[in-house]
């Protein structure tokens, strides 16, 4: 009787990836439902707020942003669907809320202002809205931390 | 002779699927925004180019002046000048009379818009404070203002 000494079991160290396309493939479908454009990318100071409502954003609101004194307090636009754009007069922002409203009566608008920006200049903003018709606006603010 | 035909594995290459999807993946988390969106909703009236029925006699009339952004707002009610703190028991004073009194807020051009946002986020706080529900918080513009002055024939 031959006994065959010194024969090992060869084992392949392998780790099994068989599924790592099927969770790649799930996370990308995660980030593409959940993949929200920024229209405005205003880097500023917003208010602290206690009370703060969800804006919704299925019907894709406006945006007005007024930046802060650094930015001269500009003021930007944007549909909801395109990239802010800065405007130079009030006047443009009451043609740019009034066409706005005149496409949806409904539509609502999102303030998003710096803290320190000077309330006359908001006041600019809230009357063209008003004289624009529009119904509802929302100010976009963080959470106040409890003291 | 025998000859042997060669097998050919028919298989697609996906070595590099593996780079093209955490490519897709890293751009996706790169540019999402997380957080949602929050703020406080507010409400314009349906109608504003009749002047306003509100009258300064029968609402609470809060007047934010120019104060410090980041510490408590300097505030007038009524004319008097109140601590913040003061605002809602005072407010809630007043609504137990008329539980339909609107509260105007007005704010002085010199003042900044972080303390407008203060004032009105502590009115809007009315119901878990002190537990009465403010129905009605006007905010006017400075050519709503105006107008009303003008139309009752009194200065600023």
């Amino acid at each position: 009787m031959i006994i065959a000494r010194g024969r090992t079991l060869k084992t392949e160290a392998r780790v099994f990836t068989g599924s790592m396309a099927d969770i790649i493939f799930l996370l990308i479908i995660f980030f593409v439902i959940t993949y929200k454009v920024e229209v405005d990318k205003t880097k500023m100071e917003l208010p602290d707020t206690a009370v703060r409502v969800a804006i919704p954003e299925s019907d894709k609101p406006a945006w007005i942003s007024v930046a802060s004194r650094s930015e001269g307090y500009l003021i930007r636009v944007s549909t909801g669907e395109e990239m802010s754009l800065p405007i130079g007069t009030d006047e443009e922002l009451v043609t740019f809320a009034s066409t706005e409203v005149a496409r949806d009566p409904e539509k609502d608008f999102i303030i998003k202002a710096d803290q320190e920006v000077p309330y006359e200049r908001f006041d600019a903003v809230l009357d063209a809205l008003k004289q624009s018709k529009v119904k509802n606006i929302y100010l976009l603010s963080d959470q106040k931390t409890v003291e | 002779m025998k000859f042997t035909k060669k097998k050919l594995d028919s298989e697609i290459f996906t070595g590099s699927m593996a780079d093209i999807t955490f490519l897709l993946i890293i751009f996706f988390m790169l540019t999402m925004a997380f957080s949602s969106n929050r703020g406080m909703d507010f409400a314009l009236p349906e109608d504003t180019t009749s002047a306003p029925e509100i009258s300064q006699e029968e609402s609470v009339d809060v007047l934010v002046l120019p104060g410090p952004v980041a510490g408590p707002p300097v505030i007038q009610v009524d004319g008097r000048s109140m601590p913040i703190n003061q605002l809602l028991p005072y407010v809630a004073d007043k609504l137990k009379q008329n539980p339909r009194k609107p509260v105007i807020l007005r704010t002085d051009p010199g003042a900044v818009y972080g303390n407008m946002i203060a004032v009105f986020d502590e009115l809007r706080q009315a119901e878990t404070k002190v537990g009465i529900k403010i129905e009605t918080i006007s905010i006017p513009t400075q050519r709503e203002i105006e107008n009303i002055w003008t139309m009752l024939g009194i200065g600023p």
